[in-house]
């Protein structure tokens, strides 16, 4: 199985697109969709326990947003690698390739500052 | 997994200073993109059955660390599911680069990737274990 050029330019755009959609998603509570695990149900969309229960009650219908976040991101990089895999060779030629890693470096970093909330209770 | 992709981040390192004779220049004889296919699978395969177990965790276990204040823990668990979804999106680019490298394509690109995921999965690994373990510390 040789992988052509195009998938080269699917795998690295999906990659660093998805690093920072996923952040993005985080950031901004974009989740495709919401898991309430002790309930058995999901939900499209971001919904918060005390959308569906009463808040004194939220903890018995704890909500998950780790799947949707990622379906997210996954989408928005899914259709940016089908760009990158479409445009000819040329116009990517200048595009440096050290993206590939340097974004979801970045984006990690991204992602603790976004949990630094946690080591402050 | 973890030994995979160790193995393959410190020879990936160590690939233009290495001497012949040297523990490390045994140690990156072995060829590191036969590797890939491996880590490749199993990353998915522990992502996929962390993405089932998390569910159980988020039910029966968290809330036991939330009533024991165990703030620090559920921090790192939260930076190792964000590190694991973004390591997941990048297993394509890590595969191309190590089995099917452009002539020209300079080789820190697969080494940076490779000590991203290395880190990623050192990273669940032990922040994994101290979540798993915490309740017994102390007890």
């Amino acid at each position: 199985m040789t992988p052509s050029a195009p998938f080269r330019r699917f795998a690295f755009a999906f990659g660093s697109t998805f690093a920072v959609l996923y952040v993005a998603a985080v950031a901004k509570d974009l989740a495709l969709f919401t898991v309430f695990p002790s309930l058995g149900i999901v939900l499209a969309g971001t919904h918060h326990s005390r959308d569906i229960a009463d808040p004194a009650m939220g903890f018995l219908a704890p909500a998950m947003y780790w799947y949707g976040w990622a379906a997210t991101a996954a989408l928005g990089a899914l259709m940016s690698g089908l760009v990158a895999a479409s445009l000819p060779a040329r116009s990517v030629r200048h595009v440096w390739s050290g993206w590939v890693w340097l974004i979801p470096a970045l984006s990690m970093i991204a992602c603790v500052y976004l949990t630094l909330p946690w080591f402050w209770l | 997994m973890l030994g995979a992709i160790t193995h393959q981040t410190l020879a990936a390192w160590e690939a233009a200073h290495a001497r012949p004779a040297s523990f490390f220049g045994r140690f990156r004889s072995v060829p590191s993109a036969s590797f890939a296919n491996a880590v490749v699978v199993l990353y998915a395969v522990s992502t996929l059955l962390g993405g089932i177990v998390y569910l159980y965790f988020r039910v029966d276990v968290r809330p036991e660390l939330e009533r024991a204040g165990h703030w620090h823990v559920l921090g790192f668990f939260d930076l190792k599911e964000h590190f694991a979804a973004i390591g997941l999106a990048l297993l394509p680019a890590y595969w191309v680069c190590w089995r099917r490298p452009l002539a020209d394509e300079p080789t820190q690109i697969r080494t940076a990737l490779t000590s991203i995921l290395a880190f990623i999965v050192w990273w669940a690994f032990l922040s994994g274990h101290v979540a798993n373990n915490i309740m017994g510390f102390g007890s």
